[in-house]
């Protein structure tokens, strides 16, 4: 493979990426699942970074979920998006900054849709003054959270504690990435290196360390499909569409995923471990499976952030291997542990994926 | 005063419109970037589709010039200007030339295949385009490419760059098909016992002899033709490339193994087209090709008196039909002289 | 027989993705839901093309249309410009307001999506809520879910959430004027009439099937069309 050719994709496509006086908008699946990525971006940029990043506490969702899953009429979430923009407005700001990825699209989206049909944008106008008595101004900006880490890794780096590199071994970190369906595919040029080969992801892993890999279903849906995980009837599909990804992968011996989408990171994770229960397989090494992690959580721990305050000990494949091979250090005791320290119980162990008790 | 003509570029077209002019008694002068006359003749080795020697093709044009045209290789132009009805081209070497007649024969380029990112070429190891295929087969390199070829399976892929609105160009480029048809005959030659696919949307076989190709192909040399664009290129572990197709005809997803993978590549208008016709305010299609004066009846000459086309700036065309085109340009400007 | 195809076009994102097919199968080629489904996103461009309604109507009340997972693969890769992504949302939003989605047994489970998804979005402002995310009605997320959904306040707190709490922060109280706003949003919109539509529909065909259905969560059709699978949906091979 010559990765000059790549580099060459990547620098056809450089979207700009606001650089302060952000505009945030959480994320349905982040906050009930990944809660310690979001509040690490928030550390990142405002400890870190001292950048201006400013959270309504009257924002919703954008409905993009809801949307996905047909329930709700495309008018409907044009003006969920424009009251979110119209917040925005209120306070002042003109970049706009997403959590989810398909929050991201759906703005994406709706953004293009005024564009091309500009009756569409008069007539989500009226409905939101209609409703709400709000009026707003379209962003300057849009940029996904992750966008914003990639803009600002190198900072990252040269703060940073830890390196992608496996302590044993000296060699770097084998990191497959995984972008969003929603981040690229519908519009190739509002994501960093373009829809085939996505360089938001890539960019972090190298300056901070790691090695890149790819394999032959890396642009491969997760299997999300908004309905067709939502409804019991209809989860085959999603588990099959990781599945898929977890055999093109698993000769490449990777020792972590990176996603940055928020649905992506669980169903990579939590299809491992249904995997392993229905089948008996596990990918990775000694039937641990392959760690999955966010942007954010690998971000804090290149900073050195605890990793049980980044969130890792909400992950049901074990984390613990990554961390060893990075030689981070870390608190058994703590893993399951509330903020005063109070014992919440453990959870029960899978029965085939590999509970990660001690260290090797 | 004897008459002249200005020829831009030395290619098929251009080689022959100057002979003929030549022959008829006009100054004629034959402007050539590169260090040789033929363009991309000097790219094939055999031609459909008899699969003839293209240097034969070649040295037929070199022998039918004359003394009567100045040849000026490795010549660059800056400017051209048109006043009343005298042209002045001005050379990047400083030299200037004059002529009453202009024929615009530049030629064309072809699509480059890494802007079709999701066929990995420039990326992965064993994705080669139709023109270096041809490049091999003419510098006899082809032990080296088939070397490594394990199960000896090949893909061909019909439409690159060509009727694709996200590569930039709706047309179609005519003579990919019967290209790919060609190479495949070839490349089966080669090997014998290699499995070969072409996979094409329509195959357009619009000229003599090309539909009994098509046949020769199937029932002569196996040649398995599936109806379905690749739609990606990955990459195995041990180099060869994961296809994902659909097979229209059967309505079912395909994905399947190949070892070599080749990019039948369409055509572009040359860069160099553009920026001349921009200086002479010739117009272009919407395709970027350059337009006649009328698209049926008036095919060699432009809206601007004295400025005529040869060749594939009007758009995708075979070496049998640009000489010949050549020819009728040399008729109007040889009118347009009297 | 009401001009469906006419109905179609009134959705923009119908007139986005659809310009013109030509067959190639780039689509289908990198579909997921071909691979695993009975299923060809080209298929449904080329009937869509025919501007048959009754092919059309077909397609309304049938499975196909519920089979795709909205990854927009297919948006990336047609040569002609074409999204048949787009093409499915029109059909599903249709699908729905004329009752039809009942006829299928994909269709049928917007109810489900409309009574969790939709309730969520009503009441809480998000679209998904821990509290409701029984680890029971799904063993796919683990003995992690289940710890942490036991202990969701505490986890919540460790790592940093402000749940049910007023300012800003991570699942936070969403304060109520900003819920009418949304509920207002969803009236004036055709959000709410949609909702009614997706139960009116649904309650018609429960009666038509003989079974029960209240408002909540865990009466006999709910649990039905949450759970039923004919086992017919993939592909068939000849073995």
């Amino acid at each position: 493979m010559k990765i000059e050719g790549k580099q060459r994709i990547w620098l056809d496509y450089q979207k700009e990426i606001a650089d302060d006086h952000f505009f945030y908008v959480r994320s349905c699946v982040r906050q009930n699942f990944f809660p310690g990525s979001e509040k690490t971006f928030l550390r990142i940029l405002q400890s870190e970074l001292s950048k201006d990043i400013y959270e309504n506490p009257s924002h919703t969702t954008c409905s993009g979920i809801g949307y996905h899953t047909d329930i709700v009429p495309f008018a409907t979430s044009m003006t969920m998006v424009a009251r979110q923009f119209a917040l925005m407005t209120e306070a002042g700001y003109e970049n706009f900054t997403t959590s989810c990825i398909t929050s991201f699209g759906l703005y994406s989206e709706v953004l293009e849709t005024w564009h091309h049909f500009p009756e569409t944008e008069e007539k989500t106008r009226e409905f939101l003054h209609k409703a709400t008595g709000r009026e707003f101004k379209k962003p300057n900006n849009v940029s996904h959270a992750s966008d914003i880490i990639f803009r600002f890794r190198k900072e990252i780096a040269d703060k940073g504690k830890y390196r992608l590199v496996n302590q044993r071994t000296g060699q770097p970190l084998k990191v497959v990435e995984h972008i969003g369906c929603h981040y690229s595919k519908m519009f190739p040029s509002k994501g960093v290196g373009g829809a085939e080969y996505p360089y938001v992801l890539v960019g972090m892993i190298e300056d901070w360390g790691g090695e890149v890999i790819d394999y032959p279903e890396r642009r491969h849906c997760c299997g999300f499909g908004f309905r067709q995980y939502l409804v019991q009837a209809n989860r085959g599909f999603s588990i099959s569409c990781s599945k898929k990804k977890f055999d093109s992968m698993e000769p490449y011996k990777p020792d972590m995923i990176l996603t940055n989408c928020p649905g992506c990171p669980m169903f990579l994770d939590r299809w491992q471990y249904a995997i392993s229960e229905m089948e008996g397989k596990t990918y990775g090494e000694n039937g641990h499976g392959i760690p999955v992690l966010t942007y954010e959580e690998l971000a804090g721990l290149v900073l050195g952030y605890n990793p049980w305050d980044l969130g890792l000990q909400v992950h049901q494949v074990p984390i613990e291997p990554l961390l060893d091979k990075i030689g981070i250090p870390y608190d058994p005791e703590m893993k399951f542990r509330g903020a005063d320290g109070q014992d919440l119980g453990k959870p029960d162990p899978p029965s085939v994926l590999k509970f990660y008790t001690e260290k090797v | 005063m004897s008459k002249s003509a200005i020829i831009i570029g030395g290619g098929a077209a251009g080689m022959e419109t100057a002979s003929q002019l030549a022959r008829l008694g006009i100054e004629v002068d034959l402007i050539e970037k590169q260090s040789r006359l033929g363009g991309h003749l000097n790219s094939w080795d055999r031609l459909f589709p008899n699969r003839r020697d293209s240097k034969e093709v070649f040295e037929y044009l070199e022998q039918d010039m004359n003394d009567g045209i100045s040849l000026h290789l490795n010549a660059e132009i800056e400017t051209i200007l048109k006043a009343g009805d005298r042209f002045t081209l001005s050379l990047r070497d400083g030299k200037e030339l004059h002529s009453d007649a202009l024929v615009i024969a530049t030629g064309y380029e072809v699509f480059d295949a890494r802007k079709k990112e999701e066929y990995g070429y420039g990326i992965y190891d064993n994705v080669i385009t139709s023109v270096e295929l041809e490049e091999f087969f003419r510098n006899n390199k082809q032990k080296n490419l088939f070397e490594g070829i394990k199960s000896k399976r090949v893909g061909i892929v019909h439409c690159v760059g060509s009727r694709d609105e996200k590569a930039g160009n709706l047309y179609c480029s005519k003579l990919c098909c019967v290209t790919g048809v060609k190479q495949a005959i070839e490349i089966k030659e080669l090997m014998p016992d290699a499995e070969i696919f072409c996979f094409y949307m329509d195959l357009r076989m619009f000229d003599r002899h090309f539909e009994e190709m098509y046949y020769e192909a199937q029932e002569k040399w196996g040649i398995q033709f599936i109806r379905g664009r690749l739609s990606e290129a990955s990459e195995n572990p041990d180099h060869t490339l994961l296809l994902k197709l659909e097979d229209t005809l059967t309505g079912l997803p395909l994905k399947m193994k190949v070892d070599l993978l080749i990019l039948l590549v369409g055509f572009i208008p040359s860069p160099e087209t553009r920026r001349l016709a921009a200086m002479l305010g010739l117009k272009e299609g919407d395709d970027r090709f350059l337009c006649p004066a009328d698209e049926h009846t008036i095919t060699n000459s432009t809206t601007i008196p004295g400025v005529f086309l040869a060749g594939t700036v009007k758009g995708p065309a075979s070496i049998a039909s640009t000489i010949t085109d050549a020819r009728s340009t040399a008729l109007q400007v040889a009118t347009y002289l009297k | 027989m009401s001009d469906l195809y006419a109905k179609l076009f009134e959705d923009v994102r119908f007139r986005e993705g659809l310009k013109a097919c030509l067959n190639c199968g780039t689509c289908t080629a990198i579909c997921p839901a071909a691979e695993f489904y009975d299923y060809q996103p080209r298929k449904i461009i080329d009937i869509l093309q025919t501007k048959d309604n009754s092919k059309i109507e077909d397609l309304l009340k049938s499975n196909t249309i519920w089979y795709c997972g909205e990854c927009m693969s297919c948006v990336t890769r047609c040569p002609r410009g074409n999204a048949p992504g787009l093409l499915i949302q029109a059909l599903r939003s249709l699908s729905q307001e004329l009752g039809y989605f009942t006829e299928s047994e994909k269709g049928r489970q917007q109810l489900a999506i409309k009574r969790t998804i939709g309730k969520w979005i009503l009441e809480y402002g998000y679209c998904l809520y821990p509290s409701e995310i029984m680890p029971d009605m799904h063993p796919e997320q683990g003995p992690i879910w289940e710890w942490e959904h036991k202990n969701i306040e505490a986890v919540m707190n460790r790592l940093g959430a402000n749940y049910k709490g007023t300012g800003a922060g991570i699942l936070r109280k969403i304060p109520d004027e900003a819920l009418d706003e949304i509920y207002r949003i969803f009236e004036v919109t055709g959000g709410i009439s949609r909702f009614d539509k997706i139960e009116e529909f649904s309650r018609i065909k429960a009666l038509d099937m003989g079974m029960d259905m209240e408002d909540g969560k865990n009466d006999d059709y709910m649990k039905f069309i949450y759970t039923a699978n004919s086992g017919d949906h993939t592909l068939k091979h000849e073995d």
